[in-house]
C-alpha cells in the first residue's frame, strides 16, 4: 500500500533533528517532573489513604483494597493522559508509581525510621508498580481511555492487592499476646507507641460480610475496582481540565 | 562589597548559632496547652506510679494507678456520653514499647467500653527500646474527645550490652506455639526485596520508553494525530514495542504468581486483623465509690500566694470513719499533711468524717503548679475546679469521691 504524503511527513518529523532541542531536554523533563509527580501522588495517597499506607495493622482486607487503589490511581491517571497525549508513551501510571515509591521510600526511611524510630517492617509503603504496569499495558493495547478506565482500573485494583498482599502475608499470621490470639500486625500497632492514634481510630474490617459467604476480600476487591474507575476519571479530569486545557488556552493566546 | 557580604554571612551564622544554642528543647507533650476543663473534668488520675526511672533496652518497668472517667464529663465532648476508650502511652515515638496492659485485673490489648463514673485500676508493663532520656505519660483516649494525659515522668533507657530483641510467639496451624520472632526486623528483608524488585521492574519499563526514544520532540507529531492511535504509522510506537511490552506484562504477572505461591507456602496460617472491644470488670474501688458524698463545693484562688482553698461538705454514708488521705486534680497529686505546699494539702478542721456525719472540710494547697500547669480555668467559660478526694475507710479500704467546686478567683 502506498504511503501517503501526510504519513511520510509525520514520519520525518518523528526523526527530525532539532538544533536546540536535544536529549538534554528529555532528561530535564523526566527528572524534574519525577519529584513533582512523586510528591503529588504521595500527597494524594496520604490525603485519602494515609493511615492504611503507614501501618501494617491498618492494611486490612476490607477497607485497604477499596480506599488505596482509588487514592493512588488519580495522579497516575492524570499522568497517563498527559504522557500519552504529548509523547504517545504508555508510561504515565508506571512513572507515577516509580516516582511515588522513591519519594515514599525516602520519606519512610528518614521520617519514620531515622527520626522517630518506627521499625520499617511496621511502616513499609505499599507498591503500585505492578498494578501501574498493567494499567499502562492496557492503554497501549486498547489505545482508549474509556477502555483503560474500565479494564485498566479493574486490573489495577486487583493486581495492586495481589502485589501488596505478598509482603503483608507475614504480618497477618496469628500470634499469642496478652492472653489472646492477634495478628503480628495488631501487636506491632499496640506495642509501638502511636501517641495520638488510639486504636479505636483504626478503620478496618469489623464484621465478615457474611451475606457474601464471608468472602470479604473478593467483595472489597470488586468494590475497590469499581471505585478505582471513579478515581481514574478524577485523574483524567485533573489531566485534561487542570493541566492540558489551561496550557492549550495559554498557547493559543501566546 | 566582599567585606559587606562577609558581615552578612557572619551575622547569619551568629543568629543561627544563637537560635540553636539558646532555644530550649521541647521536653513535654503539650499537656499544659490543653484547657483546664479538659484535663480536670474528663479523666481523673489517682496514685500514678512508675516502678523505675531507669531501664535497659528490653527491660521493663510498670506504670500503675487509677483512671476515673469523671461524672462531671463535659457535655461538649463525645456528646456528653463517653463510650469507647483506649489506655495508652504518650512518648516521643516508639522509644518504649507496651508489653502488657491490665485494667481491673484483666489483660486489655486494645480499646474498651467505658461510661461516666467508671474506675479503672491499670497497670502497664513497658519495655525500654530506644537509648535516651524520654518523657513518658500514661494516657487515656476517649472516642469523640481525644487523648488525655496522666502524670508523666522522665525515663532513662540505657543501652543493653547483650543486644535488644522484641520477641513475640507465633501460633501454628494446629493452635500450638510456633516460632518466636523478633518484631524489630521480622521479615524486613523479604518486604524490601519484594518492594525493590517491583520498583526496578517499573524503572526498567520507564528506561525502555525514555532512554532509546526521544520524548519532547514527539509533541510535534502527537499534536497532529488523534488521541486513540498509538502512532505506529509514524514510528512513535512500533510492533516491537508492543511485543516487548507484552513480555513486560507477562513477566510482571509471573512475578506476582511466584510471589503469591511463595507467601501461601511460607506463611500458610493467616487471620484478619483483630478488633477487640469489651468492658473490663468493675474495680473494687467502684464498690466504695458512693461512701463519701460531696456537696456545696467552692474554691478560691489567691494569685499572690498561689493558694487554692477548696471547701466541701462531705457526707460519710458508710459504717466506719472516713479519713481523707489525698487529693488529685488532673496531673497534680497532694497528700494530706501539715502545712500546705507542693504535693501537700492541709485539711481543716480535721481529715476524718464520722459515719453518718456531714463535715465541711477545707482543703488548702499552696502550689505554683496550678498556674504553671494551666489548671486554673481562669479565662475559660466554666470557672470550676474538679478533682478526686481519696478516703481511707475504717476497715482499710479506699473510697474515691469526685468533687466539683465553683471557683471564685481573685483576679490580678
Amino acid at each position: 500500500m502506498a504511503t501517503d504524503a501526510r504519513t511520510l511527513e509525520l514520519r520525518q518529523l518523528v526523526n527530525k533533528k532539532y538544533k536546540y532541542i536535544d536529549r538534554k531536554w528529555d532528561a530535564v523533563f523526566w527528572i524534574t517532573a519525577a519529584f513533582v509527580v512523586g510528591a503529588a501522588a504521595d500527597i494524594t495517597k496520604q490525603l485519602f489513604a494515609g493511615d492504611w499506607d503507614f501501618w501494617t495493622d491498618w492494611k486490612d482486607r476490607q477497607w485497604w483494597p477499596i480506599i488505596t487503589p482509588f487514592a493512588i490511581i488519580i495522579i497516575g491517571s492524570a499522568l497517563q493522559y498527559i504522557q500519552w497525549l504529548a509523547w504517545r508513551f504508555p508510561t504515565g501510571m508506571t512513572y507515577t508509581a516509580v516516582a511515588m515509591f522513591a519519594c515514599t521510600f525516602i520519606g519512610r526511611w528518614l521520617q519514620w525510621g531515622a527520626f522517630v524510630y518506627y521499625p520499617m517492617n511496621f511502616v513499609w509503603p505499599a507498591t503500585m508498580v505492578a498494578a501501574a504496569i498493567f494499567a499502562d499495558w492496557v492503554l497501549l493495547k486498547t489505545k482508549s481511555f474509556v477502555l483503560t478506565s474500565v479494564l485498566g482500573s479493574m486490573i489495577f485494583a486487583v493486581s495492586w492487592w495481589v502485589s501488596n498482599y505478598i509482603p503483608l502475608a507475614p504480618f497477618v499470621q496469628p500470634a499469642q499476646w496478652m492472653d489472646r490470639v492477634l495478628t503480628v500486625s495488631d501487636i506491632q500497632g499496640i506495642e509501638y507507641v502511636r501517641s495520638q492514634t488510639p486504636e479505636y481510630l483504626r478503620i478496618i474490617e469489623h464484621g465478615s460480610l457474611r451475606t457474601f459467604l464471608g468472602e470479604t476480600t473478593y467483595v472489597s476487591l470488586v468494590f475497590g475496582a469499581t471505585v478505582a474507575i471513579g478515581g481514574y476519571w478524577v485523574g483524567q479530569f485533573i489531566g485534561r481540565g487542570l493541566a492540558i486545557w489551561p496550557i492549550g488556552r495559554f498557547m493559543k493566546k501566546w | 562589597m566582599q567585606r559587606r557580604y562577609r558581615r552578612y554571612f557572619l551575622a547569619a551564622l551568629l543568629a543561627t548559632m544563637l537560635l540553636v544554642t539558646l532555644a530550649p528543647a521541647a521536653q513535654a507533650h503539650g499537656e499544659a496547652a490543653q484547657e483546664a476543663f479538659l484535663r480536670l473534668r474528663t479523666v481523673g488520675w489517682v496514685n500514678v506510679r512508675f516502678s523505675s526511672d531507669t531501664v535497659m533496652q528490653g527491660e521493663t518497668f510498670t506504670i500503675t494507678g487509677v483512671a476515673k472517667i469523671m461524672e462531671s464529663w463535659p457535655t461538649t465532648l463525645a456528646k456528653g456520653n463517653p463510650n469507647t476508650g483506649y489506655m495508652g502511652l504518650i512518648a516521643p515515638g516508639p522509644v518504649v514499647m507496651l508489653k502488657e496492659r491490665t485494667m481491673n485485673g484483666v489483660s486489655v490489648p486494645s480499646r474498651i467500653d467505658i461510661k461516666k463514673g467508671d474506675i479503672f485500676e491499670f497497670s502497664m508493663t513497658v519495655a525500654g527500646r530506644r537509648v535516651g532520656r524520654w518523657h513518658i505519660h500514661p494516657s487515656f483516649s476517649v472516642k469523640g474527645a481525644g487523648t488525655l494525659l496522666g502524670p508523666g515522668m522522665w525515663i532513662n533507657v540505657k543501652e543493653n550490652p547483650d543486644g535488644f530483641k522484641n520477641e513475640v510467639q507465633l501460633v501454628e496451624a494446629g493452635g500450638g506455639p510456633g516460632d518466636t520472632i523478633n518484631l524489630e526486623n521480622y521479615q524486613l528483608p523479604y518486604v524490601w526485596i519484594w518492594l525493590v524488585i517491583t520498583f526496578f521492574i517499573g524503572l526498567a519499563w520507564m528506561i525502555y520508553w525514555t532512554v532509546p526514544k526521544r520524548t519532547v520532540t514527539n509533541l510535534a507529531v502527537t499534536s497532529q494525530i488523534p488521541l486513540n492511535t498509538d502512532g505506529m504509522d509514524y514510528g512513535l510506537i512500533t510492533k516491537k514495542d508492543h511485543r516487548n511490552m507484552n513480555w513486560f506484562a507477562i513477566g510482571t504477572l509471573l512475578l506476582l504468581l511466584v510471589g503469591w505461591i511463595y507467601q501461601a507456602n511460607a506463611f500458610p496460617t493467616k487471620i484478619p486483623q483483630q478488633i477487640i472491644q469489651f468492658a473490663p470488670p468493675q474495680s473494687a474501688l467502684a464498690e466504695n465509690a458512693g461512701i463519701a458524698q460531696t456537696r456545696n463545693a467552692r474554691a478560691t484562688f489567691d494569685p499572690d500566694t498561689d493558694t487554692v482553698a477548696l471547701s466541701v461538705d462531705v457526707t460519710n454514708t458508710g459504717t466506719t470513719p472516713l479519713t481523707l488521705t489525698n487529693f488529685h486534680a488532673s496531673t497534680l497529686a497532694y497528700a494530706v499533711g501539715g502545712s500546705p505546699g507542693p504535693g501537700v494539702i492541709a485539711v481543716t478542721p480535721q481529715a476524718e468524717v464520722a459515719p453518718g456525719a456531714t463535715t465541711k472540710l477545707t482543703l488548702t494547697t499552696r502550689d505554683p503548679a496550678w498556674r504553671v500547669e494551666h489548671l486554673l480555668p481562669i479565662g475559660e467559660s466554666q470557672l470550676l475546679i474538679t478533682g478526686i478526694l481519696v478516703f481511707r475507710t475504717g476497715d482499710g479500704n479506699t473510697a474515691l469521691s469526685e468533687v466539683e467546686a465553683i471557683l471564685q478567683p481573685r483576679f490580678e
